[in-house]
């Protein structure tokens, strides 16, 4: 059987057990025992054992329950309460005014979760209703934080990344730290866009609150405080080669159990909840990685991305080329894949071909991760559009229409980055080594 | 049989839990030797040079018990994502035999990997397979784990596919219904 036959057979056998339901983990698994038995009939049990205890049995790894678990904490303390509070005086000035508060907001809680789904959540569910009594626009309202939301995979800790270190075998530490300035940028172009609407919507918003005065910082400061703080020591600790992601994680999470236990709202009920969310998570994501390194392995046997690879080595494309069709690829794929779905197939298929065309794989996880975030605001399938259909009960469609101008702009934002890729890879190359 | 089965998934993901509190408590205790040597270092005397043998080892094993014990809760919270578009496009009738029809192929699926994931710990166990570290943990155990955690998540999706075929809702279905239905 031809490579194009085989290749056909798979594709269509991955498609269809995704869109009938079947779970990504298994579906992965499915497709990798496909090709196995098309090409070396019965070696696939084997392989799928001693691969898929080689992709979970890895210390790395220990990360990714590490800075679920201090997520899972932090969402259930009052932090998501404090957090609309905290960041209100601050903002209510700007242009756009406490519009800023949902981007501020989602950065903030993305720095200390992996997940989009429970920033959006975290961050919704206090502010939308805040902005709605104050009168703000709605589809600004919810466009901001669908768009805003996305940051939990770009800024450090990203659970997306540690996926991504994983499958790759990239150092999860650096990719961490690629994920800073981009995370940053995008949230500055999220706040300029707001800025540059408000100019031109006044109507829109209600009337400038006069500026809060220095009792009022001084408590805001006292919210938030303790959770910047907690933030720096993460990251810095990273950054400054004193702890491995696993044990900046570890601190984390006895910094979030403090945090949560001097201002109340983390009880015995609810600690335990927050452990069992984060193995539910956890399982969740190891299984996917576990049904992906079969599938990589499958899809070495039948030799498709080396293939795929030489052909893209003799096409002579530009990488900027090769980028705008990977982009234009993983936005259909998008529409109805998840996240970490689309990075498992990408580092199962695709990764070989990136590197023939000479790209830095490091500077390609945070690439991958820009589309990544766009799929969870493009319907019907996005986890940021079923968080905010359940918190505001508005259609799917509809939610995508109110957060079409941030989707644009994270395509602006990887339009810059593949321009001047140094703004992923200058701080991961200055950090300290041990 | 249904309280048996349920207290089993649930003393699964309570080990799984309590592996990601051995992961923390582990890491924990490392960072505190290391920096307790940074200060005895500081104050002139000589470091404890304190350190968790084969932590790393430790480390992965704990999380892949971590991972596979918490499968079958997991799929019964409806945990694990899955591409429910046709589901929510076809209405009861499609999701009905559709949800047949993905549970009999996770089940193979699952025999698959539990069947398997077995021989491999027959196999470290009649080698002898021990890990490379300094304390040389015999390999069928973790690996023995592993397949525990794919065996228990057989008898899960054999669970939902008996209900589903009595014509009750899915313990799976039903988390995901909540869900869309906001309750966040």
């Amino acid at each position: 059987m031809d490579l194009l036959t085989i290749s056909i057979i798979l594709v269509v056998t991955l498609f269809g057990f995704l869109l009938a339901g079947l779970w990504v983990g298994f579906s992965l698994m499915a497709v990798a025992l496909v090709a196995m038995e098309l090409i070396r009939p019965g070696l696939g049990g084997s392989v799928f054992a001693t691969k898929v205890w080689g992709s979970l049995n890895v210390w790395d790894l220990t990360a990714l329950p590490m800075f679920i678990w201090m997520g899972e904490i932090l969402f259930r303390s009052r932090l998501s309460s404090d957090l609309f509070r905290g960041l209100a005086p601050f903002t209510r000035r700007l242009p756009g005014g406490l519009l800023h508060a949902n981007i501020l907001g989602c950065a903030l809680f993305a720095a200390v979760s992996g997940s989009s789904a429970a920033t959006t959540a975290t961050v919704g569910r206090m502010s939308l209703p805040e902005l709605k009594k104050r009168g703000y626009d709605p589809d600004m309202s919810i466009g901001t934080l669908a768009g805003a939301g996305t940051f939990g995979f770009l800024i450090p800790p990203s659970i997306i990344l540690i996926v991504y270190g994983a499958a790759t075998e990239q150092s999860i530490a650096r990719l961490f730290l690629a994920g800073v300035l981009p995370g940053l940028m995008l949230a500055a172009l999220f706040a300029g866009y707001v800025m540059i609407w408000a100019l031109f919507n006044r109507d829109k918003l209600p009337a400038p609150d006069p500026a809060p005065s220095w009792a009022d910082r001084w408590d805001a400061i006292k919210a938030l405080g303790p959770t910047v703080a907690l933030i720096l020591a993460v990251i810095g600790s990273i950054y400054g080669g004193l702890a491995s992601p696993t044990e900046a994680a570890v601190i984390g999470v006895v910094g979030a159990l403090m945090i949560a236990g001097f201002t109340g709202g983390l009880d015995r009920v609810s600690a335990v909840a927050s452990l069992q969310g984060a193995a539910i998570t956890t399982c969740m994501i190891a299984f996917i990685l576990a049904g992906a390194s079969f599938l990589t392995v499958a899809m070495g046997y039948t030799g498709i991305p080396r293939l795929l690879a030489e052909w893209i080595g003799t096409q002579g494309y530009s990488q900027f080329a090769l980028l705008a069709v990977l982009l234009l690829f993983f936005v259909v794929l998008g529409f109805f894949l998840d996240g970490i779905s689309i990075v498992v197939l990408t580092t199962s298929v695709i990764l070989p071909m990136v590197m023939t065309a000479g790209i830095d794989p490091i500077w390609f996880g945070i690439f991958l991760v820009l589309v990544v975030e766009m799929s969870q605001i493009t319907p019907p399938v996005g986890f940021n559009l079923f968080v905010l259909q359940s918190i505001t009960g508005r259609g799917i469609f509809e939610i995508a229409r109110m957060a079409l101008p941030f989707f644009l702009i994270l395509v602006l934002a990887t339009a810059i980055l593949s321009v001047f890729p140094q703004i992923a890879l200058w701080l991961p190359n200055t950090m300290m080594n041990r | 049989m249904r309280k048996v089965l349920d207290a089993l998934y649930a003393v699964a993901l309570a080990i799984a839990c309590l592996a990601m509190v051995a992961i923390a408590v582990l890491v924990l205790v490392q960072i505190l030797g290391r920096v307790l040597d940074r200060a005895l270092i500081f104050a002139g005397a000589t470091p404890l040079g304190f350190s968790i043998p084969s932590l790393s080892d430790f480390g992965g094993f704990l999380f892949v018990a971590s991972a596979t014990l918490a499968l079958p809760a997991t799929l019964r919270a409806g945990g694990h994502v899955r591409v429910s578009l046709l589901l929510n496009i076809g209405g009861p009738v499609v999701q009905r035999i559709l949800g047949i029809l993905v549970l009999m192929v996770a089940l193979g699926l699952a025999g698959f990997a539990t069947w398997h994931s077995g021989l491999q710990v027959l196999d470290s166990w009649r080698f002898n397979a021990v890990s490379f570290g300094m304390v040389q943990v015999p390999l069928w155990i973790p690996q023995g784990v592993m397949t525990l955690g794919f065996g228990l998540l057989l008898v899960a999706v054999a669970d939902e596919l008996v209900t589903a075929l009595r014509g009750q809702v899915t313990s799976f279905q039903r988390a995901e219904d909540q869900r869309s239905a906001g309750g966040h």
